[in-house]
C-alpha cells in the first residue's frame, strides 16, 4: 500500500531545529551573558523580567543601575526588591493618617487651641506623615538584592544611619532554596530565597523578592556558566 | 479637656516653646535623612536618584519653613 503522505526531509530537520530551539528556549528562559558572549541593546529589551519601570521589583538587565562595589567589568543580571504588596501595610497606615485631621474637629480639646496653633498643628501632622511615607519608602527602594555574572549582593539599610552590604561569589554558593507559603504569598507569587554560600557569611537571604522560582532559576544557570567558565579557564 | 480649655498666655507661651523645639528636633532629623540619602544614592545609583535627592532636600526646607511660619504666627 502506497503512503499517503511523506513529509520531505527538509520540512522534519526545519520542525526538528525549531523544536530543539523551543526546547533550549524552555530550558533557558534566562540567558546569562559569559564573557565570550554579551547581551546587546535589543535582545535586553525583549528579554522577560526586563523592565523600564525605575521602582520595578523585578528587573532582569537592568537599565541604568550602578552599586558601590561593582567591578567596572561585571555584568549585571538581575535586581530585585520586596514584592510592592509587602508595601500595602504602611500605604494603608498613611491613608488613615491623612484623614485623621479631618476628624480632629469631634476633639473639644482641640477645638479650644486658638486657630494658629491648631493651623500648626496640622502642618506638623501632615509633616510627620510625609516623613513616614518618605522613609518608609526609602526603606523598600535602596533595600535591594543584586545579581551579577560573577556575584550576589544583598544591600540592607537597616535604619538611617546603618549600611549592610553582604556580597559572595556565584562559585561560592552551595544551596539555594526558595521559600513560599501561604495565601498571600501564594497569590502574588513571592517569597524568600535563601542562599547558603561557602563565603565567611554563610547565609544570604533575598525576602518576599517576587518569582523567587525564576529567581532560583537564574542563580542555577549563573552557577552553571561560573562552572563552564572554571572548566574552560576562563575565569576573571 | 478642661486643662487644656484654661491654657493661658503663659501655658500657650510654654506650648510655642515646645512646639519650636520639636521642629528644631525635626529639622535635625530632616538633616539626617539628606545626608541618608546621599549615602544610599551613593551606594546605588538608580535612575530616579535625582528625584529622591531632590525630595529629601524639598522635605528639609518645608520643615524650616515651617519652623520660621511657627516663630511669627505663634
Amino acid at each position: 500500500m502506497p503512503d499517503i503522505f511523506t513529509s520531505p526531509n527538509t520540512s522534519q530537520e526545519t520542525i526538528e531545529g525549531n523544536a530543539d530551539a523551543l526546547k533550549e528556549q524552555k530550558q533557558k528562559p534566562f540567558p546569562i551573558p559569559t564573557k565570550s558572549k554579551t547581551i546587546d541593546e535589543s535582545t535586553r529589551h525583549k528579554l522577560p523580567g526586563h523592565s523600564h519601570n525605575p521602582i520595578a521589583a523585578f528587573c532582569y538587565y537592568p537599565d541604568r543601575v550602578n552599586f558601590i562595589q561593582k567591578d567596572p567589568q561585571e555584568k549585571l543580571v538581575l535586581m530585585l526588591r520586596r514584592h510592592p504588596i509587602t508595601n500595602a501595610g504602611w500605604i494603608f497606615t498613611a491613608l488613615i493618617l491623612l484623614i485623621l485631621p479631618g476628624f480632629l474637629s469631634v476633639l473639644p480639646a482641640f477645638e479650644d487651641l486658638p486657630a494658629n496653633f491648631q493651623l500648626v498643628a496640622i502642618i506638623i501632622w501632615y509633616l510627620l506623615t510625609a516623613s513616614f511615607v518618605f522613609e518608609k519608602f526609602l526603606g523598600w527602594f535602596f533595600n535591594v538584592n543584586i545579581l551579577t555574572d560573577e556575584r550576589i549582593f544583598d544591600v540592607d539599610f537597616v535604619n538611617l544611619i546603618y549600611r549592610e552590604i553582604t556580597d559572595a561569589n556565584i562559585d561560592q554558593i552551595q544551596d539555594v532554596t526558595v521559600q513560599l507559603g501561604g495565601s498571600i504569598r501564594t497569590i502574588f507569587n513571592y517569597g524568600n530565597v535563601v542562599i547558603q554560600t561557602a563565603a565567611e557569611i554563610p547565609q544570604i537571604e533575598f525576602e518576599a523578592v517576587p518569582n523567587p522560582d525564576k529567581v532560583a532559576n537564574i542563580l542555577r544557570e549563573l552557577r552553571v556558566e561560573e562552572e563552564t567558565e572554571k572548566i574552560e579557564g576562563r575565569i576573571r | 479637656m478642661e486643662i487644656l480649655s484654661s491654657l493661658n498666655t503663659s501655658g500657650l507661651l510654654l506650648l510655642k516653646i515646645a512646639i519650636l523645639f520639636s521642629l528644631l528636633l525635626y529639622i535635625v532629623f530632616s538633616l539626617v535623612v539628606v545626608k541618608q540619602v546621599n549615602l544610599m544614592t551613593d551606594t546605588l545609583d538608580v535612575e530616579i536618584d535625582r528625584f529622591i535627592r531632590f525630595l529629601a532636600n524639598v522635605q528639609l526646607i518645608f520643615v524650616m519653613g515651617v519652623f520660621v511660619f511657627s516663630l511669627i504666627t505663634l
